[in-house]
């Protein structure tokens, strides 16, 4: 069964919801923070097929339709438990009753107040599409009773009908009325009237006597028309459910209770502009009769299979609209409209450009997974939107990529490790023990793991941090050696700048990385360093045996950070590394971060970036940019934006 | 009568026009009427009611800003009474807004007791705009930092920034990471704001955006008075001064001129604190609590009514 459904805008606020079932509000953050913001979770084949993307979250799931033109989403939340293959199909219905209903409502800047009477349509909708036989007509008659009063109040002239959402004709203009007096005379609102008048009273009088006879008379007078009206009302009463029970009732009530009063009073201005567009509906419009003279009203499924009908007939025309002089019109249309700007973009316009683009991106280094998968959500977000005065496709491609590079590079929280570093050595509060800190660095064989250990290092020695070194790489021959090479020189320079202090953890080869870790992170508490950088062996990311045994170290060592080093000249394979040591820690630890070295080595190639990032959502920390200890930078989102785009 | 023969001479048409023809008549009427409508479109309505007071609302993710909006927008409209509920904002929105006519403006110390304007706010309460921006960190530095600066270097008067409301969620600020990522926040908003003071008063006098810091989710029962919270993100924005003082420089610092990097509040020596900025600098800081959801008394939406007054004292 579905959970919950809701309309909401892009700006964040929920238009219309149905909520079957409590559903937790972070379910659909967490689905507009996956998916429209970070793009974790990459939303495949959206528009092929009709068939919306799927997002999982705890034990819902949730499928989304997003409609570029009124910046509107709309989900759909049920139990991932059960298989609800019509939701794609009410999603789309839904989104086209939708907007063709309140279409000039959601342009207008009045959007965010309005209150969209939207339930009949949505119940409808599942009903139809849950048992897929049309068996709504049994639930015929609350309908019917529902829709009626426009009908009593039009013949005799009452107040203006509340916007009821059972006319599809009268209903947007009646609701536009119905907000304008809203606006102009807030005490004679319907809304208000609607609450103070009390529901009880209204049907005690209808059922009475008195009711009863004026509507007689009223009978005879009017046409035959209205015969029935008085059986609906008491049908539907019969019938009604707590939605069922609105003002219309207090409409028609009121009508019913004396005619002639109630005429005198309730027919300003207000009421005769309104009634107008009540009576202009025929009756075959919304009714039709049946054998006995009754007067049935036109289902709400007609209503509702006439709207999506005639979308479907207007997208086939889009389709098929051609001839030659249309086509050659559009030409011309369209070649001036990439002038002057202006112009809808379709796909076939954007293709062109956006192969332009991806080779653009591809000469700079961008893995080819990569450079499409940003293609792809450009064109995404392109098609369908005008472009401005005087942009032409290029100028508004060009400003849309630099857009989404810089979101994918913007980290989702600050960056900032020594603020890091100092909470967790020397805490605020009194809960928490101060410890050292742990980092560590993994990567494929010869990125320039120990390098950038070092400078690391030689940063946080500047910081005056007490900071030991373990070396965990107990394989390589040399690698021990190497790291002590690093930290005699540290400690020299840290003596000579009257900085902090190093010291190295090791245990010589052959061990196993993971125990000397935890040794070295419990020595390091012992003997109250700060900091513990770990170095670990180079390891291919394909080769299952040697990343098999990263999920132990992580699991021993339990860094604080995890730190991946790749380097900015690798190409297309940044892509899998990245994935591949993101997956290595077992469930529920990742990378925390990148640091991209050699970055001095390719100019303004720093595709990598974009690569590594876009592969799994991790940010990027540090840069290499030297050969020295002083080479270490953090990441300018507009610096690598502008040389990715030049 | 043959009117077509008379379009090529001058007295033909001049005959025609003075004929008594429906369809000169009806120009004739058209261009009475329709001028006059015309131009007070054009003019009146682009002249009368600039609502030039424009409020940027910052804050990070969950922290009430886009319920905040339409909180404001439902009290504005007198139909709903009722704001709808909200999810994590993509976009920015701006939106127009009332100030209810009970809260006193700024401008009220210049007027006489006897102003009729004052008596006429009940009836066409002062409107200002509001400008909802999304908290989430990827869409911070490209909607919430740029969108400040376009409204404070703006010269166009209709966008220019009147104020900075800083919403802020009291009741997860016990945890240390909301408590680091806000502050942050709080700081990059400042250290712009104290950027803008210091580049503007060499050429030419810009006036101060005050900052409001909107304690919000006062009605739950975790959170922390308007007091503690002023003293945590001062603290904070203190710990991260320090630490942005001796981090590393970015990978742009190389190419680019060196640009002297700044530190809040000037003094480096002096803890940090709102009231020195406004010592120093001259950017006001007020920290006041409230309740978006939640209503303090009987009255809809009488939990925002401290910043409504805040809002009403800057215009």
């Amino acid at each position: 069964m579905l959970e919950a459904f809701e309309i909401l805008t892009t700006s964040g606020v929920v238009l219309w919801s149905k909520a079957y079932a409590p559903v937790g509000a972070h379910v659909i953050n967490s689905l507009i923070n996956d998916v429209f913001i970070e793009e974790k979770v990459v939303p495949q084949n959206e528009t092929a097929g009709g068939v919306s993307p799927a997002y999982k979250k705890e034990k819902y799931t949730l499928k989304w339709k997003r409609v570029k033109e009124f910046d509107l989403i709309f989900v759909a939340v049920y139990q991932s438990l059960l298989h609800l293959g019509w939701i794609d199909k009410l999603l789309e219905n839904i989104s086209t009753i939708f907007i063709d209903l309140y279409k000039d409502q959601v342009k207008g800047n009045r959007v965010r107040i309005q209150t969209y009477r939207f339930d009949q349509y949505f119940e409808q909708q599942v009903r139809e599409l849950e048992d897929n036989t049309g068996g709504f007509v049994e639930e015929h008659v609350p309908e019917t009773g529902e829709k009626k009063d426009p009908l009593v109040s039009s013949d005799n002239g009452g107040p203006p009908p509340p916007p009821v959402p059972g006319l599809v004709k009268a209903q947007p203009r009646a609701a536009l009325a119905g907000a304008t007096s809203d606006e102009g005379t807030p005490p004679a609102t319907p809304e208000i009237s609607r609450s103070s008048t009390p529901q009880g009273h209204l049907l005690t009088a209808k059922a009475g006597p008195g009711g009863r006879g004026s509507r007689r008379s009223r009978k005879a007078a009017n046409s035959s028309a209205n015969a029935s009206s008085g059986d609906e009302v008491r049908k539907g009463k019969s019938a009604k459910t707590p939605v069922k029970k609105m003002r219309r009732w207090d409409a028609s009530g009121m009508a019913d209770e004396d005619d002639g009063e109630i005429l005198d009073y309730s027919a300003p201005a207000e009421g005769e502009a309104a009634a107008p567009a009540v009576e202009a509906v025929s009756e075959g419009d919304w009714g039709r009769r049946t054998g006995k003279g009754q007067f049935v009203l036109k289902e709400l499924g007609e209503e509702v299979q006439s709207i999506l009908d005639q979308a479907d007939a207007e997208k086939s025309k889009g389709t098929t609209s051609s001839g030659v002089v249309g086509s050659g019109f559009n030409a011309i249309g369209g070649f001036f409209r990439n002038i002057v700007g202006g112009k809808v973009l379709t796909e076939s316009d954007l293709e062109k450009p956006l192969k332009a683009m991806e080779d653009h991106l591809l000469k700079k280094n961008v893995a080819r997974e990569a450079a499409v998968r940003l293609c792809e959500g450009v064109k995404r977000e392109m098609i369908g939107k005008k472009t401005g005065n005087f942009q032409s496709t290029d100028a508004a491609l060009h400003v849309a990529m630099e857009s989404s590079l810089r979101k994918i590079l913007t980290p989702t929280s600050s960056l900032d490790l020594l603020r890091e570093i100092n909470a967790v050595v020397a805490p605020t509060t009194k809960q928490q023990a101060p410890r050292p800190y742990v980092m560590s660095i993994v990567g494929v064989n010869g990125v320039g793991k120990s390098t950038n250990l070092s400078k690391i290092c030689y940063f946080l020695l500047q910081n005056k941090y007490r900071v030991l070194i373990a070396a965990c790489d107990t394989f390589r021959s040399g690698a021990v050696e190497q790291l002590r090479v690093h930290a005699d020189r540290l400690k020299e320079l840290s003596v000579r700048e009257n900085a902090g202090d190093v010291e190295i953890y090791q245990k010589g080869y052959g061990k196993d990385a993971a125990n000397v870790a935890k040794d070295a992170v419990d020595y390091a508490a012992a003997n109250k360093f700060d900091v513990v950088l770990i170095d670990t062996a180079g390891r291919r990311h394909n080769d299952q045996r040697l990343m098999s045994s990263l999920e132990k170290f992580a699991k021993f060592a339990n860094p604080d950070k995890i730190f991946m080093v790749g380097e900015a000249l690798v190409g297309t394979d940044s892509v899998m590394q990245a994935r591949n040591f993101n997956q290595a820690f077992g469930t529920g630890r990742n990378l925390d971060g990148f640091i991209i070295s050699k970055c001095d080595t390719v100019g303004d190639m720093v595709g990598t970036l974009v690569s590594m990032v876009h592969a799994t959502g991790i940010p990027i920390v540090f840069l290499g940019v030297g050969q020295h200890y002083g080479d270490l930078r953090g990441l300018s989102v507009p610096w690598a934006v502008s040389l990715l785009m030049k | 009568m043959s009117s077509q023969a008379n379009w090529n001479s001058v007295t033909g048409i001049a005959t025609l026009l003075f004929d008594g023809n429906l369809v000169a008549i009806a120009i004739a009427i058209l261009f009475t009427f329709g001028v006059p409508i015309a131009l007070h479109i054009l003019f009146f309505q682009t002249v009368a009611s600039p609502p030039s007071s424009n409020f940027l609302l910052l804050g990070p993710s969950g922290a009430g800003k886009t319920a905040f909006t339409t909180l404001l927008e439902a009290k504005s409209s007198l139909a709903s009474n009722k704001s709808h509920s909200t999810h994590t904002s993509q976009q920015s929105t701006l939106v127009t807004v009332t100030l209810p006519p009970t809260v006193p403006t700024g401008s009220n110390r210049y007027r006489s007791v006897n102003d009729p304007s004052l008596k006429e706010a009940t009836r066409n309460p002062i409107k200002y705009r509001i400008k909802d921006t999304p908290g989430h960190g990827k869409l911070r530095a490209s909607q919430g930092i740029s969108e400040l600066q376009t409204m404070t270097q703006s010269k166009d008067i209709k966008t220019r920034l009147r104020g900075v409301v800083f919403m802020v969620d009291t009741a997860a600020l016990v945890d240390e990471a909301t408590l680091r990522d806000t502050a942050t926040y709080l700081h990059d908003v400042l250290l712009f704001l104290q950027k803008r003071a210091k580049n503007g008063s060499s050429s030419k006098r810009t006036t101060e955006v005050p900052v409001l810091v909107a304690a919000n989710k006062q009605d739950l029962f975790t959170a922390l008075p308007p007091g503690a919270v002023k003293e945590k993100l001062e603290a904070e924005i203190d710990r991260i001064r320090k630490s942005k003082t001796k981090g590393l420089l970015d990978a742009s610092a190389d190419t680019e001129l060196e640009d002297e990097e700044e530190i809040l509040g000037n003094d480096e020596q002096e803890a940090f604190s709102f009231k020195l900025l406004e010592h120093e600098v001259g950017v006001k800081v007020d920290v006041v609590g409230g309740a978006v959801k939640g209503d303090l008394q009987e009255e809809f939406g009488s939990g925002v009514r401290r910043w409504e007054e805040w809002v009403g004292m800057c215009l």
